[in-house]
């Protein structure tokens, strides 16, 4: 599965397109963590256990996505985009959507 | 006393929250897998190049939706919240939030006269508890937006 | 667009965007780890803390229970006879050898409320509700020497320390207070205040078989100092409005298994539960006011 943000796949030609696709993923990280990264709020840093939880979420959304566009037929999605929004406090929601495409 | 009052209200609120919920929840399910196939030979797309040389007029196109989180979705994401991992209640709910606002503006492109959708860009918000009460879970708002042609 | 459109349909039956899973299930499995969780944690910090709150020193303990004393409302009785009676009373029930942790004092509230309590620092309440209803001085035994046992096992110190604990436990984690929170706070709470009723049951037995081998000790029998709860029972049972008289039971095992449980206790023990009766003092029910309109009044 080819997957790009430009509308176009460089070197390919687009021959059919199926229309959005879309991967979505709600996550959050269990109580301790989220103690933890307010104490380290207090000094400043990375809050490692935040920037995994979103790297979770962003594999998962795309991950999703993939499945989607497989189900459609697709064989690349193209001009992909993120999206986050705060549904619920203390978990992160991505959401990834593009075109499925299908190129030769 | 006051204790067994806030138990049976929590209680009677969350059985409330998910009879009907789910209720509702698979009704709009139904409701959506029918109007997508109404809709099914409108393309949609989120990229804007290569456009057919003739068109004759551009219309934005919009679709929003709001959608209220049930107090058992609201105590299940809560819990979720102390225990980490997935939050499976919201997801159906995000899922079928965007696929309506995504229907309307399809709907509101037909009922113009698109051929098809394009450069589809989504939003979501969160509308969270006004009232910050117990009995205010708040709720979720999609927009979906694209450009249709002619 | 140019590029040719394919409509192609989703598989109704799996939504890549949606976990197959029940949500009452999923719910179900959520509230028993919060639960569990919480409980362990509860019982941990609840040891710690009572064990930590017994070695704070007697100044502190002084000087805790005068703050908390302060906290409450309800007009004292002063420069009454009854409680030069109830302070002689209490202090014979202590043992032969046996000191008091802290000098004791005793504080006659005046309410309705039928209720006794211990606070740290060796304060006594008792309320003049509670004398209108002891019917002999044996029933009155049993309830001091109970808060007695308390108060040299420390309890009301404990249980400060486990509330304390628990308050900022729950401060801590951002659902103490808040209202946004919802029905969490409530069932988190709950699991705590479930875990203090556990605590206090087991501190209200060995409280109760202190007081009872006090009153052994001190009559050379048990008759009718358990009587106070055989007609608390009938009392509770017959009118249930009294919900005030409820809360002080609330922590308490249920009477009758408490009473079960003492006679058995008494079997084991070989003490002797028949005796007599020993009455109390006229004036008991009265305040400090002359002879004649105590009369009148009763």
């Amino acid at each position: 599965m080819i997957l790009t943000t430009l509308e176009t796949v460089p070197g390919k030609n687009i021959i059919e397109h199926y229309g959005l696709v879309q991967g979505s993923t709600i996550r959050a990280k269990h109580i301790g963590k989220d103690i933890l990264a307010s104490l380290k709020n207090i000094v400043g840093g990375e809050l490692t256990s935040y920037t995994e939880l979103l790297q979770e979420a962003r594999e998962e959304a795309i991950e999703r996505m993939e499945k989607q566009a497989e189900q459609k037929g697709a064989n690349a999605i193209v001009n992909i985009r993120f999206a986050t929004s705060s549904v619920a406090q203390g978990a992160a929601e991505l959401f990834a959507y593009g075109t499925a495409v299908k190129v030769e | 006393m006051e204790n067994i009052l806030q138990i049976s209200l929590v209680l009677f609120l969350l059985i409330l929250g998910y009879f009907f919920g789910s209720y509702r929840e698979k009704r709009h399910f139904r409701n959506l897998q029918l109007r997508e196939k109404q809709v099914l030979n409108m393309p949609i797309a989120n990229i804007g190049r290569n456009l057919p040389a003739d068109i004759t007029e551009t219309k934005l196109v919009v679709g929003i939706v709001v959608i209220s989180i049930d107090y058992f979705k609201k105590i299940s994401a809560m819990l979720r919240n102390l225990v980490g991992g997935r939050i499976t209640v919201y997801e159906s709910l995000l899922d079928r939030s965007r696929r309506e606002a995504i229907l309307r503006m399809q709907e509101e492109a037909m009922e113009w006269g698109a051929s098809q959708v394009l450069n589809v860009r989504l939003e979501t918000v969160a509308i969270g508890g006004r009232f910050g009460g117990k009995t205010d879970p708040g709720s979720i708002e999609v927009i979906a937006y694209g450009t249709g042609i002619k | 667009m140019s590029i040719k459109y394919v409509p192609k349909e989703l598989p109704i039956d799996d939504n890549v965007n949606v976990t197959r899973r029940h949500p009452l299930k999923n719910f179900i499995y959520l509230l028993g780890t919060v639960v569990i969780i919480s409980i362990i944690i509860f019982v941990l910090l609840g040891y710690t803390a009572s064990w930590l709150a017994t070695r704070i020193g007697a100044d502190n303990e002084i000087r805790v229970g005068k703050l908390l004393y302060n906290t409450i409302s309800e007009t004292e009785v002063i420069d009454d006879r009854r409680i030069y009676y109830l302070d002689e009373l209490l202090h014979d029930m202590l043992d032969v050898d046996e000191i008091a942790r802290l000098p004791l004092t005793i504080h006659l509230l005046d309410t309705e409320i039928v209720n006794a309590a211990i606070m740290p620092g060796g304060h006594v309440l008792i309320n003049t509700g509670l004398l209108q209803k002891v019917k002999s001085e044996n029933e009155l035994a049993f309830i001091l020497s109970h808060e007695l046992g308390h108060f040299q096992h420390q309890d009301p110190l404990k249980s400060l320390g486990r509330s304390l604990v628990v308050v900022s436990a729950l401060a801590a984690v951002g659902i103490g207070t808040s209202s946004s929170s919802g029905g969490l706070s409530d069932i988190v709470s709950w699991t705590g205040e479930l875990t203090i009723l556990h605590y206090s049951r087991n501190q209200e037995t060995k409280a109760d078989e202190y007081g009872l081998a006090r009153v052994i000790n001190h009559y050379g029998h048990g008759g009718h100092s358990l009587d106070f709860f055989n007609g608390f029972q009938k009392f509770e049972d017959g009118e249930r409005q009294l919900s005030q008289v409820s809360q002080y039971f609330a922590s308490h095992p249920e009477n009758q298994e408490r009473i079960d449980y003492l006679n058995t206790l008494a079997v084991q023990k070989g003490w002797n539960m028949e005796g007599e009766l020993t009455s109390l003092p006229d004036w008991i029910h009265c305040p400090d006011m002359d002879e004649e309109q105590c009369e009148a009044e009763n």
